[in-house]
């Protein structure tokens, strides 16, 4: 830096002058890093800008063009785009149906059971017990539940049957299959939201918590107006972490709803055969869809992100 | 306002196989409106009993009584106590007014402006009114202690419990809260007990302290007592800074031999010693005079650290001058600060015998102290 002359008249300094003083002081090691960054990013954007500008070529355009170039005036098509959406719409509100119930269900399910493993004072003994069953409940994989989970809703909680009242007022009983959805979610995703939410309490103040009984609020009474106000930071993580998981989960879908035709049909249902026929794949079709299909789990990224920072941080 | 009682209070905690008491047997009455200062070092087991007051932690054996009933089993939140803490434990979510509305709330059944009306009310004793919309995290260290404080007092509770509110505060302001803290405690009278460390807080705020160590209760009275009647060699070393001076000594016949000196004693203190010969001799700093010529009670001693106060400077003096300083007997002395006295002067240091103590060696227990009258004498001189 001993080199570059003081600056007396920053103001006016032109850009190429700023330029040139900033690539001065770049060293070896800075551009290194910055080539390997621009590497990284470009890797990993790549495969997303393909899809996104194959969603906008014709049919001709995708064969004549590289799966990442721009498709060109001549192929240049909003179609797909517009045939995905009609395709899609009917799945998006059947899978906001159950998603958005299921992730709230089971972050508020998780942020009271962790409250009740984390704060009151009971044997520290039975706390280890309920917690290590919970925890567990983490490491089953879908696959070994398929087959019961099936069993269950098949033969021993009907509920095409017990809840024959909602289909005689004009509902599908294939929506049958949306509770079932719900239910085997918040079951299968209380576990995690436990765990998360134990992590974000044990690093709450014990003093505060104290504080508030002594001040004459009861167990409920402390988690109403103290821990649930202060959750806000984990419930962004939960929120978001679950919401993706039961959106883009196909398993469940396929073994609960099964057809694509269902009137039930969540959105990754009638995806996954989106833009496939006997006369090939529609590309441009399946990259819309798919892009479509994301646009929810998106949303809640960018609307919960700011919370989602500081409670990954803590 | 109530009357507090503590009947033979014992705490254990498991730990493995092995069990510890924290809590020993301790038993205290405190009466209503009094100021109790429960004072030891860290792990001496006085916020585990303030703990237990609170009702935060189960008392193992022994009863806890407020206004002669028995809470032993009765939640925290149904005892009627409001505690402040020492990270002062405000609810961060909430605003200043929230705060200190939240414990009336939920503890009693009044109306939303009653409430308001007592909330400002309370900030307006404190000086927090301006502060009232404020969230925690926008006030500094005091304000925060202040609204700990008045979350405490505006459920004018039964009884405050404190649990060194004021250690996290710089040395000038806690000054400053000290004598604002008594100044409440004497307009509200509520029964208050004080934990602390600090042994300046002991001393100034308490009507009464207790002090306690590895969970037993040494003793209990007011500051002075303590001070100057101390029942044990813990309690003699733990009031009073620079700390109380002990030399190890053998009483032969009517002196007191030390390893570096002589020490003789007259009738009155040799009949309290009651025959023990293995001793030891205390003598606060304060106690000990320089003075011009020799005498009874006078030794010839250097001056190895001279440490100015500015009011007063404290001298460690040796007995004998050729003695390597970090081993050698010292004897610590607080003189007047004009009184120049300078790194390996030799001075003559009289340790009056009116004001010795003269503790058992072997259990620490205090056989002679100086009589109260004797030192109040003194202070008047």
């Amino acid at each position: 830096m001993s080199d570059t002359e003081p600056r007396t008249d920053g103001g006016t300094m032109t850009t190429t002058a700023r330029l040139r003083r900033t690539l001065d002081q770049t060293t070896v090691e800075d551009a290194g890093l910055y080539v390997v960054l621009i590497f990284a990013a470009a890797f990993y954007l790549v495969p997303i800008e393909s899809g996104l500008v194959t969603s906008f070529k014709t049919g001709t355009a995708i064969i004549e063009t590289a799966p990442f170039a721009p498709p060109g005036a001549s192929g240049l098509t909003f179609e797909k785009w517009q045939a995905a959406i009609d395709a899609l719409l009917r799945g998006m509100g059947n899978s906001l149906l159950y998603a958005v119930p299921a992730t709230v269900i089971s972050a508020f399910v998780g942020s009271v059971t962790a409250y009740g493993l984390t704060i009151p004072t009971w044997k520290q003994s039975y706390k280890a017990v309920v917690l290590m069953l919970i925890i567990a409940g983490i490491f089953i994989p879908y696959q070994a539940v398929l087959v019961p989970l099936t069993q269950f809703w098949s033969q021993w909680v009907q509920l095409t049957q017990t809840l024959s009242f909602v289909w005689a007022l004009g509902v599908p009983d294939d929506y049958a299959g949306i509770i079932e959805l719900v239910i085997t979610h918040v079951a299968y995703g209380i576990p995690i939201c436990t765990l998360l939410f134990r992590t974000y309490y044990k690093t709450m103040s014990d003093e505060m918590i104290e504080s508030a009984r002594l001040d004459g609020a009861t167990l409920r009474r402390v988690y109403r107006r103290i821990v649930l106000p202060l959750s806000g930071p984990m419930f962004a993580v939960v929120l978001i972490y679950q919401f993706t998981q039961i959106w883009n989960d196909l398993l469940f879908t396929l073994v609960l709803v099964s057809t694509e035709s269902s009137p039930a049909a969540p959105v990754v249902l009638i995806l996954a055969g989106l833009g496939t026929s006997l006369e090939g794949q529609d590309f441009a079709l399946r990259m819309a869809g798919a892009f479509f299909a994301a646009l929810p789990t998106l949303a809640v990224y960018i609307f919960f992100g700011e919370e989602f920072a500081e409670g990954v941080a803590a | 306002m109530a009357t507090l009682e503590l009947d033979s209070i014992t705490k254990t905690f498991q730990d493995g196989d092995e069990e510890i008491v924290a809590v020993d047997d301790v038993s205290l009455s405190i009466d209503d409106g009094e100021f109790l200062v429960v004072v030891g070092p860290s792990g001496c087991g006085k916020s585990t009993t303030l703990r237990m007051v609170a009702g935060l932690e189960t008392i193992t054996s022994g009863t806890l009584s407020i206004d002669n009933r028995v809470v032993n089993d009765v939640k925290s939140q149904d005892r009627d106590i409001a505690m402040v803490f020492q990270s002062y434990a405000l609810y961060p979510h909430m605003s200043v007014r929230q705060n200190m509305s939240f414990g009336l709330e939920e503890s009693t059944d009044l109306p939303d402006d009653e409430i308001n009306r007592m909330v400002s009310e309370t900030g307006e004793m404190l000086g927090i009114s301006n502060l009232l919309d404020r969230k925690p995290s926008d006030l500094s260290g005091g304000q925060q202690q202040r609204v700990a404080l008045g979350r405490a007092i505006v459920r004018d509770p039964e009884v405050f419990l404190m649990d060194e509110p004021l250690s996290n505060l710089d040395a000038k302001l806690r000054a400053e809260m000290r004598t604002e803290l008594q100044r409440l405690q004497n307009d509200l009278g509520v029964t208050t007990v004080y934990v602390t460390h600090d042994q300046t807080e002991a001393m100034t705020m308490g009507d009464r302290i207790a002090i306690l160590d590895g969970g037993e209760l040494q003793q209990v009275a007011t500051p002075l007592e303590c001070y100057h009647e101390p029942t044990n060699q813990f309690v003699a070393s733990f009031l009073g800074e620079p700390s109380m001076n002990f030399f190890d000594v053998t009483l032969e016949g009517d002196r007191l031999v030390g390893e570096v000196f002589e020490y003789s004693i007259d009738e009155s203190v040799q009949s309290d010693l009651g025959g023990v010969t293995d001793l030891r001799l205390g003598i606060r700093p304060e106690a000990v005079e320089l003075v011009d010529e020799g005498g009874e009670h006078a030794f010839e001693t250097t001056v190895d650290v001279v440490e100015p106060m500015g009011d007063e400077n404290t001298v460690y003096l040796h007995f004998d001058p050729d003695a390597d300083p970090e081993t050698a007997a010292t004897l610590v002395a607080t003189i007047d600060g004009f009184n120049r006295v300078s790194e390996g002067d030799t001075v003559t240091a009289r340790v009056p015998e009116d004001a010795i103590h003269v503790f058992d060696r072997a259990t620490g227990e205090a056989l002679h102290n100086r009589s109260m009258e004797d030192a109040a004498a003194q202070i008047d001189l």
